[in-house]
């Protein structure tokens, strides 16, 4: 009995733990989940320095937001009445309910900086040309749909926070041209904030969002097994290319038939030696495994000694003094806020230039660059090459001016936006007693 | 063996290792269990949103002779003369609230038929109504305990004055 | 048989141990954190205070665990009997017993404010729905803050004056209110200085000044401190008004009545508890006619 137990033990775990490289590549066909990856990794791709693992730091984030958040759904009441009721019991009378809602909020805002500084690797490492032009793409979909996400998400607790965070998004929404008004209408249900908003973020956040981010994913991480694995590929076929390996004078084919010498296309295949590459069960796997571990350890951690903002019930008749938008668009509110222009009797609203106009531009030209990008491929999959410098030294200036922009919104706005600095007094806001 | 395949077998899996590969495992193993087990006590609720098994009814005076209908709280308050009990509204086949027809309780769900006094004409019924512990509050309204069942054949009289 | 490279074992073996110990250590603290709320050990306190003066029956009748009262009828719940365990139990606990286990003082009015259809924090105020004690004694992210003796000393107030106020919320349309000291003062000063001549209150008075139906609502955030010299709440604006308004106020054509400060005091208790607050019709008490004034002794 006990033998057969173990018997079928191993029958369900081998593939987990290969006995042999064969093996291994053949868990990697037999087992739905090992599926996912490569039969190999090369060991440039499983270098901490390279990718620095935010992906998988990302992915674990939305695994750790998917299980959190399906939980939470099990308590929260979409309903302006009952909502804020039902986070109050969250914090204070569901058991664990404090720290399941906080993982969930800091694994969520944790997710909103992983995925930006993920994707700032990638172009640090230029890590999206030629074929991975595409993936690049569905990357600033994923981003973006990280940050509604998150925005999504902000209004649900229905309290003086969400509702004017909101209130400052979807109005910065509404600067867009054309269809700004209709978007916000639809996106309010209405004009204001209300029932009808409330229910539609829900659904959106709970539901599709999350739907449309998981088949994201998905494609993403297929997109990345068919360019080959990680940038970092690119960069040890460019050494190969430089220093070839002596070759056995041969004949290679060429479009004109037999030529001596070898070429780049018969290279191609040969280029990656078995000394660069480890099976990926278990090497990745278990590198996964343990970057999931830091990660969930890291927002558990958080979760235990922090609380999630809560602040007092959505009040439509009193904006909170200052009012600030979630901190990963504090810096669009700080660009709407000083962007308005005149141009003689003409009035630009920074709503429009600073929230739609040059955030736009932004993220058309991250979309597209890929293909506006002429630097030379061989600087593909490595930190900081020499032939990338201005785009990286544009791209860094770009980053520190969000980041600064978001620590003066966060930190030193006070009441009435005006800028406090540390040190300096700040007005108490007065209250009834 | 060749001898560039011993190069990467670790040399170091020793007794200690594998001692402490365990170990992590089973914490891994161990840390999900207790989170399953947190989740699942999640699910028990610590307060309820539900209304008091004991409650007040209307002041006794205010009662006619015979079967009341309270649908609020799903009971009948009956009245003989200055003796009161209150009866359970709720079939005791699956919790429909029977009807008080003339001289019995009928059930609309199933059939089931019921005597004055709550016990079980025919139907699917597995048990008689129940009769609910009657008191007077202090401040002298009828005040019913649901939670605590009285024999069939309790009165509640109150004290003088008060019906 | 060849063995997969291990290489990559070498290096994360340790991490790996280390981050699974962390993980079991952290879930495990969350659990015992879980385990041993704050409430806990009043509990086991009102336990044994329970079994002294009450006996082992009642004391093993007791369940631990969060406790609430909750009033549909007028949105609230409070957790404050958590830990104010004794609120209820004066017949048996002594009033000497220390808080939070004191029990509530059986006031005149007890019986018809009864606890399952008021709870505390109608009269109290502070956050019904907390149990740790910071949070439920008002702190911050919560603006209705608990009406503490503290509180009202900053005021030169009692707490029983401070809950007035509260009172105020249903019984505005009494004329007098037994018990209701600072409101009754408030009531008549306002009756006598004809504060309708100016001002409209629930739809009757004059246009000259602002309408004060809802006075308590008002965003201190609105108000001009410039020339407060307390501390900047809505409470010493509003008192520091009625007694010099063109101090507070240089434009106003309010004129200086020459209040005397427990005046002030209690005419700003009343214009606070002007609020929005909506109780059903049951919770509003009948109007209390104004006692006839005793005969006029003969001439």
């Amino acid at each position: 009995m006990g033998e057969q137990l173990a018997k079928l033990w191993r029958k369900i775990s081998w593939s987990w733990s290969p006995g042999s490289e064969r093996e291994s590549s053949e868990a990697i066909v037999r087992n739905l989940w090992l599926h996912w990856f490569p039969a190999k990794i090369t060991r440039a791709a499983m270098s901490w320095n390279y990718s620095l693992w935010l992906g998988t730091a990302a992915a674990s984030l939305f695994f750790i937001l998917t299980v959190t958040g399906v939980m939470l759904m099990f308590f929260y009441v979409p309903s302006t009445e009952r909502a804020y009721g039902s986070i109050k019991d969250l914090q204070y009378a569901v058991s664990f309910g404090r720290v399941l809602r906080n993982q969930h909020r800091w694994a969520a805002e944790g997710m909103v900086a992983v995925v930006f500084l993920h994707m700032a690797r990638v172009f640090f490492t230029g890590a999206y040309r030629g074929t991975r032009a595409a993936n690049w793409l569905v990357g600033v979909g994923l981003l973006l749909a990280t940050l509604l996400l998150s925005f999504t998400g902000y209004l649900l607790p229905w309290d003086q926070l969400a509702f004017w965070a909101v209130t400052v998004g979807t109005n910065i929404a509404r600067e867009a041209p054309v269809v700004g008004g209709t978007m916000r209408f639809l996106l309010l249900g209405g004009t204001q904030i209300d029932q009808q908003t409330l229910l539609r973020f829900y659904v959106l956040h709970v539901f599709f969002l999350p739907a449309v981010l998981w088949v994201m994913f998905a494609y993403h991480m297929w997109r990345v097994r068919k360019d080959g694995g990680l940038g970092a590929v690119e960069a040890i076929k460019a050494d190969r290319r430089m220093a070839p390996k002596p070759m056995p004078a041969t004949k290679s084919y060429s479009l004109f038939g037999l030529t001596p010498g070898t070429s780049v296309q018969v290279m191609s295949s040969t280029e990656l030696e078995a000394e660069d590459q480890v099976v990926s069960s278990p090497n990745l796997t278990r590198r996964i495994v343990l970057v999931f571990l830091i990660v969930f350890n890291a927002t558990l951690l958080a979760s235990i000694f922090f609380n999630a903002p809560l602040e007092e019930a959505a009040n439509p008749a009193v904006t909170p003094n200052p009012a600030k938008a979630p901190w990963y668009f504090v810096w669009l509110q700080e660009l709407v806020a000083s962007t308005t222009v005149h141009i003689g009797p003409l009035t630009i609203s920074g709503g429009f230039l600073g929230g739609i106009l040059l955030p736009g531009v932004l993220l058309v030209l991250l979309a597209v660059w890929p293909w506006l990008d002429r630097s030379p491929l061989s600087a593909e999959g490595r930190w900081f090459p020499s032939s990338r410098k201005t785009q990286n030294r544009v791209f860094v200036v770009a980053m520190i001016a969000i980041v600064l922009l978001i620590v003066v919104g966060v930190f030193l706005r006070g009441p009435n936006w005006r800028i406090y600095w540390p040190g300096m007094p700040r007005p108490q806001a007065p209250t009834v007693l | 063996m060749s001898a560039a395949d011993k190069k990467n077998v670790p040399p170091t899996d020793t007794e200690r290792r594998r001692v402490l590969r365990l170990l992590g495992k089973g914490s891994v193993v161990a840390a999900f269990a207790a989170q399953i087990g947190a989740a699942a006590r999640a699910f028990f609720p610590n307060v309820l949103y539900e209304p008091p098994t004991k409650f007040k009814l209307k002041r006794p005076e205010e009662y006619p002779p015979g079967f009341t209908f309270d649908a609020a709280h799903r009971l009948f308050v009956v009245r003989e003369e200055d003796a009161f009990h209150v009866i359970s509204a709720v079939c005791t086949h699956l919790g429909c609230t029977v009807q008080w027809r003339e001289n019995e309780f009928d059930c609309p769900c199933h059939g089931s038929r019921f005597r004055p006094n709550g016990s079980v004409i025919s139907g699917p019924a597995p048990r008689p109504l129940s009769w609910f512990d009657t008191r007077l509050s202090p401040d002298g309204f009828l005040e019913v305990d649901s939670a605590v069942d009285v024999a069939p054949g309790f009165r509640f009289v109150p004290p003088k004055g008060q019906a | 048989m060849e063995r997969p490279d291990q290489s990559y074992e070498g290096r994360d073996f340790g991490w790996l141990v280390a981050m699974s110990f962390i993980f079991l250590a952290l879930v495990a603290f969350a659990l015992w954190r879980e385990f041993h709320p704050g409430w806990a050990p009043v509990q086991a306190r009102f336990r044994a205070a329970m079994e002294k003066y009450g006996g082992t029956d009642r004391a093993r009748a007791f369940t631990p665990g969060i406790k609430q009262i909750w009033v549909p009828k007028i949105h609230m719940v409070d957790r404050c009997i958590t830990c104010h365990l004794g609120y209820e139990w004066g017949s048996i606990l002594p009033a000497t017993l220390p808080e939070p286990l004191t029990p509530h003082p059986n006031l005149p009015y007890m019986d018809k404010h009864p606890f399952q259809n008021f709870g505390c924090t109608t009269c109290h105020g502070g956050q019904g729905w907390a149990t740790t004690a910071s949070a439920a004694h008002g702190g911050k992210d919560w603006n209705d803050p608990m009406l503490s003796a503290g509180i009202a000393r900053r005021y030169d107030l009692r707490e029983a004056d401070l809950i007035q106020m509260r009172c105020n919320f249903c019984h505005r349309h009494d004329v007098t209110t037994p018990g209701m000291d600072q409101i009754n003062l408030a009531k008549k000063l306002y009756k006598e200085n004809k504060c309708r001549l100016c001002h409209a209150v629930e739809g009757h008075g004059g246009t000259k000044a602002p309408e004060l139906t809802y006075f308590g609502d008002k965003d201190p955030e609105l108000v001009d401190f410039t020339h407060v010299t307390g501390a900047h709440t809505l409470f010493n604006w509003t008192y520091e008004h009625l007694m010099a308004p063109d101090k507070i106020s240089p434009k106003t054509t309010m004129p200086t009545f020459g209040f005397k400060p427990e005046e002030a005091r209690a005419l700003t208790l009343m214009l606070l508890s002007w609020r929005r607050e909506v109780y059903p019709p049951e919770y509003i008490p009948p109007p209390i006619e104004e006692a006839p004034p005793a005969a006029a002794p003969p001439h």
